[in-house]
């Protein structure tokens, strides 16, 4: 009898969990994001989950980098840079079964541009300063003045429902999009779920049933996780996970060159680092590939103020004279600079594993040129708020990237800066940064960027370390997986899983 | 008979903590190596003849790390017990004494801060101050101050009922006096075994505070830290992780054991602290 | 069992839970960063207008005495509050993640305590030589043993030596009831070896202790088997502190579970409140502290009402 009942028990389990597998993409990430808003929570897991799967943008960025239609079938730029008149894809509805057209997507740049939602994506469209639904189907933003990447920028701009413009609560409980996942289920700190949209503009598109994230605050249990088969895929993983999981039976680690990079951030109204000689002498100081052998498993390239990826933009480090590490040559610039003893400096260390041994490194190569630094590791809360006072000497932190220079530049470098914590000021870069941003003709915007990176690789706030590779794991059930340099999961949509 | 096999036990206990304290507090003159000096063309290697326990992902020696890391748990651990005794024992004391109100008004404290889970407490004290290994000192007396104030109030409250201490009242010998010389030296081997068994747990806390990121912070060796980062890597190299961890257990177990002796030998009937302390 | 010792003692669990809401409020309050700077997460662009407002919007404005008073008003009629991220109540988030910590925590006291009695009476007759040395060693090395530690050893070693077998996460025993316990085997493990190993001491001494009593010599020379007289008589004897003991390790376990659940991706309260004090969650932080600790304090009074009913003396 016993037996009898145990052998139901299988049966029933084989069955349920048979049935479960069959179609769920098990994905697992280290936390939760803090809600479901689009245009209010920012974080990084957010935009793995919500922005990726069940919002989707006029414009959309592809893993080449290029910036390719999505909401919008295709675009206009008037002759001056001032008008940009998009045609809508149609044919396309939200989850709650309501259509799509120009109010919505006109209803959605408001409602990013409104106090009351108090959105930290407003500053990334400030330009638009005219909205006008020409028809259903055809959208028309005016510009106070030339912006050349707001088609890149429209691509993190979710598309909520008109209904939503002026609503707080709503979409950060239950999100309505346009993307091909919908939302069903969220047990904070125990998964997010999203089921197939039956209703996504192309058929047959997507193909598993079910994309649940577990949130799994132990690297080492993922890592086991996805060996055993009870997860499908660890998106964005660390090196170390990355190094261990390569090889092993059934699994494929996909990996990209990632536009985001670790940095030295340095406060310049911070004693001598205020004086360039001596950021140059802490740039001459380092030895960026033994960071990267320490601190990345060697999962990385040294790299200047812009990714590597950008190959359109980007310069090579051989043309940075600083990057070749010399200590002699920094005492002798700190010597100029009046520096003399040892230097104390207080370092911030946002709370990562890659961080934190940058940190250790670092701490040790600056030394040589008489520097005492303290590293002082906090927790996220904290070290975001000293971050964003400008409550330090030098910080290490990873930034993310993008596909246009002008968005790693101008909030970082320019005077007053939104992302400017480093209180650099310096007219000769906002001229280039601005030239960048205003005029249309490619050489000339490249000639600009190239003086940029050549003044802010040595002399600028930031000691930027180095740009890793982005890997995303996944297990033998998963094909039809393409890797998003920006890190987004947006190629789920494609995946398949076999039995 | 059985008090030699007890003593033996005892001395055991007590030459395995010895070796273990002495080994930490004296490393730096000891010819270990330097725990901070990275090489990094010696990263996460096994065992072998420089690096007698291998080294860490930074090319730092294992066994260096967790013999300076022993020493920043001692410490840490040291101050921290000798803080909640000096507070939860006097707390205790004075509650046992005193009776009444003031007995039920420190007491019903003490429960409030006896009611959180462990870990949760010092979790939240470090939350505030911000994590290091001082923060976490702070955080581990707070939590066993009411331990203490309970563990010595029962004994306590039984010593003041005593002929001695009532007779010493009926004469007028100053609240002071009979705490100091009648009280309190009645009380040591009590003190003796539970702080003893407290060390051992205190050990374990900071282990797993260190462990989840709230203790001491890098560079400082620190054994909860070594597990945790070492558990990174675990595949590529496990040998951080698995010494750091057989170093915490074979520190608490000694504190512990110690502890388990001096009962046998001092004071058999004493009930265990152990299972309020983790 | 007298009416005043009860009141007595209900007054004191008020006093007590009332004093644990103060210090919970305070401290997450103290925590430096707020709501807002983790929303935001690392290099964000923002002006301090934004952020403002939408502090403004968190009610993380109002003065600290308003917050309390407001809260405190709404747990006495049962309301209390609503996650900062979800707008969901708070009793919703913690009613889904109370299941898993409530099996992982009364499976672990059930082998714990269930274990202990047999273990600590195999402990008790092997007096003398090795095998007393063995046992003592091995309970105190059970006490001893980072329970976080063997945790990730143990997930590494089934995963190596058993692949595909499913040691990690949750699924409710109503969906899967083989594979709920399968996934508890290794937590439960981790988290009672502690209990189980002190248990098993406390077992073992109070039955020494009773073995040396006359009432059991009593009963060995009326003729009463060493089995009978083992069970009968000593495990009585052992009963009142081996009863308090597990009320004690109830806290023990409700705050181990916090270390076992993050390593084990176990979704229960202890991963609950982590993740609510790292993301300042206020409210679910302040509610789910106090579920746990009232439960700790709820236990204990069960403990002493059974106790004052076991040992009428302790009324007095």
């Amino acid at each position: 009898m016993a037996k009898h009942r145990l052998a139901v028990a299988l049966l029933a389990t084989s069955f349920l969990t048979g049935a479960a597998s069959a179609a769920t993409l098990d994905v697992a990430m280290d936390t939760s994001p803090a809600g479901l808003d689009p245009h209010l929570v920012t974080a990084f897991n957010s935009v793995l989950i919500v922005q990726s799967n069940i919002y989707q943008g006029l414009t959309d960025t592809t893993a080449g980098l290029q910036v390719v239609p999505s909401l919008a079938d295709s675009w206009e730029i008037s002759a001056d840079g001032l008008t940009y008149t998009f045609k809508l894809a149609s044919g396309v509805t939200f989850h709650d079964g309501t259509g799509f057209d120009a109010e919505d997507v006109a209803a959605s740049i408001r409602r990013v541009q409104s106090p009351e939602i108090a959105s930290p994506l407003a500053s990334r469209i400030s330009p638009i300063t005219g909205i006008r639904v020409i028809d259903p189907m055809t959208i028309e933003f005016t510009l106070s003045a030339p912006f050349a990447p707001l088609l890149s920028s429209l691509a993190g701009i979710a598309i909520v429902p008109a209904e939503a413009e002026t609503n707080k609560e709503a979409l950060q409980q239950v999100p309505v999009g346009t993307g091909p996942f919908k939302f069903a289920e969220w047990q904070p700190n125990g998964f997010i779920s999203l089921v197939k949209f039956d209703g996504y503009r192309v058929a047959g598109k997507p193909q598993v049933d079910m994309v649940k994230f577990h949130f799994v605050p132990e690297a080492a249990t993922r890592q086991v996780g996805l060996a055993s088969g009870e997860y499908d895929m660890l998106p964005s993983i660390d090196p170390a996970t990355a190094l261990q999981l390569t090889g092993q039976p059934g699994i494929t680690v996909h990996q990209t060159r990632d536009l985001g990079y670790t940095l030295v951030g340095m406060n310049t109204t911070r004693g001598p680092l205020g004086d360039p000689r001596v950021r140059e002498a802490v740039n001459m100081l380092l030895d960026r590939q033994e960071i990267i052998d320490g601190a990345l498993f060697g999962a990385g390239v040294p790299g200047g103020p812009l990714s590597p990826a950008l190959v359109d933009w980007a310069l090579p480090t051989s043309d940075f004279a600083c990057y070749t590490q010399n200590v002699e040559g920094a005492k002798a610039l700190l010597a100029a600079a009046g520096v003399t003893g040892p230097v104390k400096i207080v370092m911030k260390v946002l709370p990562r594993q890659d961080t934190r041994d940058i940190a250790q490194v670092v701490q040790q190569q600056l030394a040589a040129g008489g520097f005492a630094v303290e590293l002082v590791n906090q927790e996220i809360g904290q070290f975001v708020q000293d971050w964003r006072n400008s409550e330090f000497d030098m910080f290490v932190s990873a930034n993310g990237g993008s596909v246009d220079p002008d968005q790693y530049f101008y909030r970082t470098f320019y005077s007053g800066g939104s992302t400017n914590v480093f209180k650099y000021d310096d007219a000769g870069l906002n001229a280039l940064l601005d030239a960048g941003r205003n005029v249309t003709d490619p050489a000339a915007r490249k000639a600009a960027y190239d003086a940029a990176q050549m003044q802010l690789a040595c002399t600028g706030p930031i000691a930027h370390i180095a740009y890793g590779s982005l890997s995303t794991a996944v297990g033998p059930k998963v094909s039809g997986f393409e890797i998003n340099p920006l890190g987004r999961l947006t190629s789920l949509v494609n995946v398949t899983l076999s039995e | 008979m059985h008090s030699l096999r007890q003593n033996k036990l005892l001395a055991f206990a007590l030459a395995f903590v010895v070796v273990q304290v002495v080994l930490a507090l004296a490393a730096p003159w000891l010819g270990f190596q330097d725990p901070f000096r990275q090489i990094m063309s010696q990263r996460i290697k096994a065992p072998n003849e420089v690096n007698w326990l291998g080294t860490d992902q930074l090319g730092r020696d294992v066994l260096a790390r967790i013999v300076w890391g022993a020493r920043t748990s001692l410490f840490s651990t040291a101050t921290a017990v000798s803080l909640a005794l000096l507070a939860g024992g006097t707390i205790g004391l004075l509650a046992a004494y005193y009776r009444g109100w003031f007995d039920r008004i420190v007491m019903r404290t003490m429960d409030v801060l006896f009611a959180f889970p462990i870990l949760l407490l010092a979790i939240g004290v470090i939350s505030v101050l911000g994590p290091n290994a001082w923060s976490a000192a702070i955080a581990i007396a707070i939590v066993y101050t009411p331990i203490f104030a309970r563990l010595l109030r029962g004994p306590a409250l039984v010593l003041c009922e005593a002929e001695y201490v009532l007779g010493a009242r009926a004469v007028g010998a100053s609240d002071l006096r009979i705490i100091g010389s009648h009280i309190l030296p009645n009380l040591v081997s009590v003190i003796l075994v539970q702080t003893s068994i407290l060390l051992s747990a205190a050990i374990l806390v900071e282990a797993s505070l260190s462990f989840l990121g709230l203790g001491a912070q890098p560079p400082t060796p620190s054994l909860g830290l070594m597990l945790s980062e070492g558990r990174n890597f675990l595949l590529l190299s496990p040998w951080p992780a698995v010494f750091a961890g057989i170093a915490i257990l074979l520190l608490s177990f000694g504190f512990n054991l110690l502890g388990d002796a001096l009962r046998d030998t001092l004071d058999p009937r004493l009930r265990d602290a152990e299972a309020v302390a983790q | 069992m007298n009416t005043r010792f009860l009141i007595g003692r209900f007054i004191d669990l008020c006093f007590v839970l009332f004093g644990v809401s103060i210090i919970v409020f305070l401290m997450i309050r103290l925590i430096p960063g707020d709501a807002v700077a983790i929303m935001l997460g690392a290099n964000t662009e923002i002006t301090p207008d934004r952020i403002a407002e939408l502090r403004d919007r968190l009610g993380l404005d109002d003065p600290l005495l308003v917050q309390y008073g407001h809260w405190l008003w709404g747990v006495v009629q049962g309301d209390l509050g609503t996650s900062i991220w979800t707008g969901r109540p708070v009793l919703g988030e913690i009613a889904s993640a109370i299941w898993p910590t409530v099996e992982l925590t009364a499976l672990s006291v059930l082998v714990g305590a269930g274990l202990s009695v047999p273990i600590g009476a195999f402990m008790a007759q092997a007096r003398g030589g090795a095998a007393e040395v063995a046992v003592r060693i091995g309970a105190i090395a059970g006490l001893t043993i980072p329970s976080f530690w063997l945790g990730i050893v143990s997930i590494f070693l089934v995963a190596k030596l058993l692949p595909g077998v499913s040691a990690l996460g949750y699924v409710p025993f109503t969906d899967n009831p083989l594979g709920n316990l399968q996934r508890m085997v290794l937590p439960v493990i981790a988290l009672s070896l502690p209990m189980l190993a002190n248990l098993s001491r406390l077992v073992r001494s109070a039955m020494l202790d009773a073995l040396g009593q006359d009432y059991v010599r009593t009963a060995r020379a009326k003729g009463a088997s060493r089995r009978r007289v083992v069970y009968r008589h000593a495990l009585r004897n052992a009963l009142i502190p081996f009863v308090t003991s597990v009320g004690v390790s109830v806290g023990y376990l409700l705050g181990g579970a916090i270390v076992v659940e993050q390593v084990f991706a176990i979704p229960g309260l202890g991963r609950l409140v982590l993740g609510a004090i790292s993301e300042r969650n206020y409210p679910l932080v302040q509610a789910t502290i106090l579920v746990i600790t009232a439960t700790f304090v709820l236990v204990n009074f069960a403990v002493d009402l059974l106790y004052a009913a076991i040992d009428p003396r302790v009324t007095n």
